[in-house]
């Protein structure tokens, strides 16, 4: 790469980090709207995901006005951001193994951890739907369990990460290991369609049967939490980048 | 199926007379993040030398020469081994070369003739019999052929590496800290044999050992941090200037 | 010492692989004795487990999962030990140096795996309804046959791909079993349903048909992506 590139690559990510600070603030702004909207402007809804009568945790569940459910305007933005983390890290697990430079293992390592706090949000707030919605702790449900597994392969990552000494190796292995995650993310995102069960209704398609109401809180949202992902992890690179560079120095000290 | 056939007395790099140079490196670095395991490294090696590489531990040697024995890829760099770049034709690279470590490669639940057998096989060897016993007599294993290798001595298990590292006739052999663990007859005996094989061949050694190294070499390498210290032939080289120069270097290493 | 090379064509070169393993094993008999002998126990602690259970339990019902659980711990086992020998005395750097396409260790190395645990499932299937199974299966159960064969391609597969990793690294018996099982989940999900569908009865057609073809995509694609990876994962 010459000189040039360089420092035109450089100043792209200076600026992308001189923004992160505003980006993260208007997702803020952007989720908190969608959150005050959810529960203002969309209309309670019956029993949210289930049609018809159903029984779940012995208990009936029919037609009751749900307050729990605006735990969905959270839920599922939250959700589709992991997805995309988990994406976005198996795109830098590729550009690494057709690179194999450093950069893009530290890119895929944040992109990681952005993954882990989403996916370990969205658990929780699954939880807590779970819970008032449904009348149950834990379901071995088609999504759920499918989502489960996706934080249980985020975890490996971290885990197979710690286990492995040799820096390259590691990025390899790290890689690898996050490419064949996202295999995962396609069959959970549409594992509703595939196996019906009636507890996580399918959004995107033409009869959704989600009014504007509803949509715009969603959509508003879901564009929020993007941008709080985007922010932090160009932040969180930063840091990194910046740790490299002190270890760098360090070692030039010590010399 | 591609059958070119080639002998190693008449390959088709020697009828080009490209290649008067076993290896030719230019600029070669491996480098991870801020690691530089081998920094830009120049030599040129004429075919039929004995090169040994000198240099304290973490020195990049072995770094090195996984990289010259087609293990592990440059970050940048070219390397030809007799004429073939082994970035672009790695495979064509690896006939001609053989390797031998202070790990022995061979299965300990198979016996030495099986051990043989198959890397005859898998180099593709057209008489493989024949070759294996040539092999065994050659290193005087013929009567235990039917023997575990796990039963075998560390001499005789040396020798027989020694044997598969030699299966196809390499042009150019590589031997990483072969000395460790042996006593001082299996030295005497290897070096006999390394003697006895070393014909036109090439050879390049990793050895902690400087008399040993400086006894049977035509050429030496000092490395230290990754970069090339002092690379000569050995009419060029004073023997108390050199011991005192890698004492430096070692020292350097250290700090 | 002039000799002849000829480069031998990728099937040769397999079969060497494969015959190296296999007759590594044929002399040591380490894997299948481990594996088979670990696959008994844990039908003997399901002995115990099930133990308590009414005569009117009918076990039949969650025999599929039960007889799962057994394969997918047994091929940790064997998994854990494929790469192990290679890695003793540095014989992986010795099938590196050779002229040969990566792949071709994957696919050697899955194809032994696969061999072993067939044999083991083999002994451990009829033991399995021979210990547990006192109402008779339903007419269908020989088509469990079907979801055994492509649950251990799978499991070969990914396994092979894994244990390549984990045998480089700090607790790689647990470290597998961290990769290994969330990995292999979709596949087990869709085979359990296949199996205990054939052996109990019912919709057969639907869900044993819906639930190998999950099965059978979940393998092409990952054997796929393990096939491509291999080179990578192994020159590491």
């Amino acid at each position: 790469m010459t000189q040039q590139m360089k420092r035109a690559r450089e100043s792209a990510g200076a600026r992308c980090d001189r923004y992160a600070p505003l980006i993260l603030g208007i997702g803020a702004i952007l989720s908190t709207l969608g959150f005050i909207l959810a529960f203002t402007l969309a209309a309670p809804v019956n029993g949210a995901a289930v049609d018809g009568t159903e029984l779940i945790g012995d208990q009936m569940v029919s037609n009751q006005l749900l307050f729990s459910q605006k735990i969905f305007y959270f839920h599922m933005p939250v959700a589709i951001t992991s997805f995309v983390a988990i994406g976005v890290a198996a795109f830098y697990g590729i550009r690494f193994l057709m690179t194999h430079r450093a950069c893009y293992d530290m890119r895929g390592r944040v992109a990681s951890e952005i993954a882990l706090v989403f996916v370990i949000m969205v658990m929780c707030s699954g939880e807590m739907w779970e819970r008032f919605e449904w009348g149950v702790w834990w379901t071995w449900e088609p999504r759920l369990t499918t989502y489960f597994i996706l934080m249980l392969l985020v975890f490996g990552y971290f885990i197979l990460r710690a286990a492995v000494d040799d820096p390259e190796r590691r990025a390899t292995y790290a890689s690898v290991f996050s490419i064949v995650t996202f295999v995962d993310v396609p069959i959970c995102f549409m594992i509703t369609r595939l196996v019906p069960s009636g507890v996580h209704p399918t959004i995107f398609r033409s009869d959704s049967g989600l009014s504007p109401d509803m949509l715009i809180p969603l959509l508003l949202a879901m564009f929020g939490m993007f941008c709080i992902a985007f922010g932090v992890y160009r932040l969180r690179l930063r840091c990194a980048q910046l740790d490299v560079r002190l270890e760098a120095l360090k070692e030039r000290l010590d010399d | 199926m591609r059958s070119d056939r080639l002998s190693a007395s008449n390959t088709q790099v020697d009828t080009q007379g490209a290649c008067r140079y076993a290896l030719r490196l230019k600029d070669v670095s491996k480098t991870f993040g801020n690691r530089h395991a081998v920094d830009h490294m120049d030599f040129d090696l004429p075919r039929g030398a004995f090169l040994s590489i000198f240099g304290p531990n973490g020195a990049g040697k072995t770094t090195l020469l996984r990289m010259l024995s087609t293990l592990s890829r440059p970050s940048a760099g070219s390397i030809e081994l007799l004429g073939i770049d082994i970035k672009e034709h790695p495979d064509q690279a690896r006939r001609h070369i053989g390797f031998i470590s202070h790990q022995s490669m061979l299965y300990g639940d198979l016996s030495a003739e099986e051990n043989l057998m198959i890397a005859a096989r898998l180099y593709g060897v057209v008489h493989p019999e024949q070759r294996v016993a040539d092999m065994l007599d050659a290193v005087e294993l013929s009567h235990r052929r039917l023997d575990l290798a796990r039963t075998f001595s560390r001499g005789m298990t040396q020798r027989l590496s020694i044997a598969r590292a030699l299966i196809n006739d390499p042009d150019i052999v590589f031997l990483d800290e072969p000395y460790s663990g042996l006593d001082p007859h299996a030295v005497e005996v290897f070096d006999e044999l390394i003697a006895s094989v070393r014909a036109d061949r090439t050879f390049v050694m990793v050895s902690h050992d400087l008399d040993k190294g400086l006894a049977a070499c035509t050429h030496a390498l000092v490395m230290a941090r990754g970069r090339r210290v002092y690379f000569s032939s050995r009419e060029d080289l004073d023997r108390d200037s050199f011991s005192d120069l890698y004492r430096r270097t070692v020292g350097m290493g250290v700090s | 010492m002039a000799i002849e090379i000829q480069t031998p064509s990728t099937w040769q070169q397999y079969r060497t692989l494969l015959g190296k393993d296999l007759r590594r094993e044929f002399r040591t008999r380490e894997m299948l004795t481990s594996m088979g002998m670990y696959a008994l126990l844990v039908l003997v602690v399901y002995g115990a487990a099930l133990s308590q259970t009414s005569h009117s339990f009918d076990i039949l019902q969650m025999s599929g999962g039960l007889l799962w659980a057994v394969i997918i711990f047994t091929s940790l086992l064997g998994l854990n030990r494929s790469f192990a020998h290679e890695k003793e005395n540095g014989c992986l750097d010795g099938l590196l140096l050779v002229p040969l396409d990566r792949s071709v260790i994957f696919l050697a190395k899955a194809t032994s795996n696969f061999l072993f645990m067939i044999v083991v499932e083999l002994i451990t299937v009829p033991l399995f309804a021979f210990f547990f199974l006192s109402t008779s299966p339903a007419d269908t159960w020989p088509l469990i046959i079907t979801p055994l064969l492509i649950g251990t391609v799978g499991i070969a597969g990914i396994g092979t791909l894994l244990s390549t990793i984990t045998v480089n690294t700090r607790g790689k018996d647990v470290l597998l079993a961290v990769l290994f099982i969330p990995l292999i989940f979709p596949l087990l999900y869709a085979c359990v349903s296949a199996t205990t569908v054939a052996l109990v009865g019912g919709d057969v057609e639907a869900i044993y048909m819906n639930a190998l073809l999950l099965a059978g995509g979940y393998d092409v694609v990952m054997l796929l992506l393990s096939w491509v990876l291999y080179d990578f994962v192994v020159s590491a």
